[in-house]
């Protein structure tokens, strides 16, 4: 048999396995089927009279706010949650911590998926969305942005992320060689990602630097890319902690004995982790606050709403997380965890809707239309996470 | 001709030195806390 009629043979082997993977398991009427589905195919609609008729016609955005919901939550919000990826890369592949090597293909399929979905949702907000290809081609490359940075690290990110999880493609499809060659090419992809995650995690929060007369000064500082970093840690371990609290309950028949007996310290050791990590920010927004003298804005709403933010979701859980990683109290690291990126969102939104513009009469609020495309962005990839976590071979049975 | 006082807690960033000096005993502080939990297990 010649070499083409075997690639042949192989292909339609294949093709028949993806059809037999693509039919539904499991039950179709769940609470999150019967909430997600309606609001998937909603979000849908509204997408395609965004497409048709404008941004104008289904956001509330405009030249004075010309960055609203869907930038704040779905990219820089939705970014800060992917960080989760590329520290525990960072600690099993390079720091060779083996407790958390069974948590790391489910993270990094959360990253990836964060990235496709979130970051990938930036077309919609793109007033020419056909553009975004630009800096990658070199139509106008606009070295001197930040976004040109932004756009290339998100593209490379995926790849390097891609790469990382390409193994586990591998081996549920049976390529037995293949999975050899991509896992050859993880410990490069992961300092590569790890590199380019430090630096465009950083680079969200550059992007906010042109904008300083804009942002109420409480929010505003030159070293927003630091604080964006250093935040990006605990927001990816608080994410981590949190699905993987709901992972343990949804997925529980796909998870190994030995993965379930070891999950209690994998949290201990997240929730450690998290809490030294927001133990610095503090210190950071601290050290920022006394330098700028910002003592003289905190007694109005705006000061009053920033110390909700610093001391509400960043001290108080850094507090909890660290009393409960000293009682062994797993219940106290989920309160913390869903504290803290709460917490997290609310700083990335105060910085690019809630207090930007904030001297402005007429505020930005997002339409009804925002929150359902943002909630679709959500479902679509709890959906996408759902079926691949079922497919694939995500949960390792012997770690 | 601007005159710098140093005993001015501000001009000198002395308040921002001590946050720094503050932090590092704290850290130190909490990373021994939290790290407790360990010996306790074993």
């Amino acid at each position: 048999m010649s070499n083409k009629a075997v690639l042949i043979g192989e292909f339609r082997k294949f093709f028949k396995f993806l059809i037999q993977e693509m039919k539904p398991r499991g039950k179709w009427l769940t609470p999150f089927n019967i909430i997600s589905i309606p609001i998937i195919l909603l979000g849908l609609v509204i997408l395609f009279f965004r497409f048709t008729k404008g941004l104008g016609s289904v956001t509330n955005l405009s030249q004075q706010f010309p960055w609203g919901f869907w930038i704040g939550f779905d990219v820089v919000t939705g970014v800060a949650f992917a960080g989760g990826a590329y520290i525990i890369t960072f600690v099993v592949y390079v720091m060779r911590v083996e407790k958390y090597h069974s948590i790391v293909r489910v993270t990094v399929l959360n990253g990836l998926l964060a990235y496709i979905f979130y970051a990938g949702a930036l077309v919609l907000d793109l007033g020419r969305p056909w553009h975004i290809i630009n800096p990658i081609i070199g139509n106008s490359f606009g070295y001197n942005s930040v976004l040109f940075l932004v756009s290339w690290h998100f593209l490379l990110y995926m790849i390097a992320e891609f790469v990382e999880f390409s193994p586990v493609i591998a081996e549920w499809a049976h390529w037995e060689k293949v999975r050899k060659f991509v896992s050859a090419l993880t410990l490069g992809a992961v300092i590569f990602g790890i590199t380019l995650s430090m630096l465009h995690q950083s680079g969200l929060g550059a992007l906010f630097l042109m904008a300083k007369p804009k942002i109420h000064p409480l929010w505003y500082s030159e070293f927003i890319p630091i604080l964006f970093f250093v935040s990006s840690i605990f927001a990816g371990l608080s994410m981590i902690i949190f699905e993987g609290i709901i992972s343990h309950k949804v997925f529980k028949d796909l998870i190994g004995e030995k993965s379930h007996y070891s999950y209690e310290e994998i949290i201990l050791g997240l929730g450690k982790g998290a809490a030294i990590a927001m133990f610095v920010y503090y210190f950071f927004k601290a050290l920022i606050f006394i330098h700028e003298k910002q003592w003289v804005l905190i007694n109005d709403f705006w000061g009053y709403w920033y110390l909700v933010e610093v001391i509400g979701f960043v001290l108080i859980p850094c507090f909890m997380f660290a009393y409960a990683v000293r009682n062994r109290s797993i219940g106290i690291i989920k309160i913390a965890s869903v504290l803290a990126l709460i917490g997290i969102i609310l700083n990335r939104l105060n910085i690019s809707v809630i207090a930007f513009n904030w001297d402005v009469a007429n505020k930005y609020y997002p339409s009804w239309q925002e929150i359902v495309v943002t909630l679709m962005v959500v479902f679509s990839e709890i959906w996408a996470f759902r079926w691949i976590a079922t497919r694939m071979p995500v949960f390792s049975k012997e770690n | 001709m601007e005159f710098y006082y140093y005993v001015n807690i501000f001009e000198t960033k002395g308040l921002e030195y001590l946050l720094l000096i503050c932090f590092l005993v704290l850290f130190i502080l909490m990373v021994r806390y939290i790290s407790t939990s360990d010996k306790k297990k074993s």
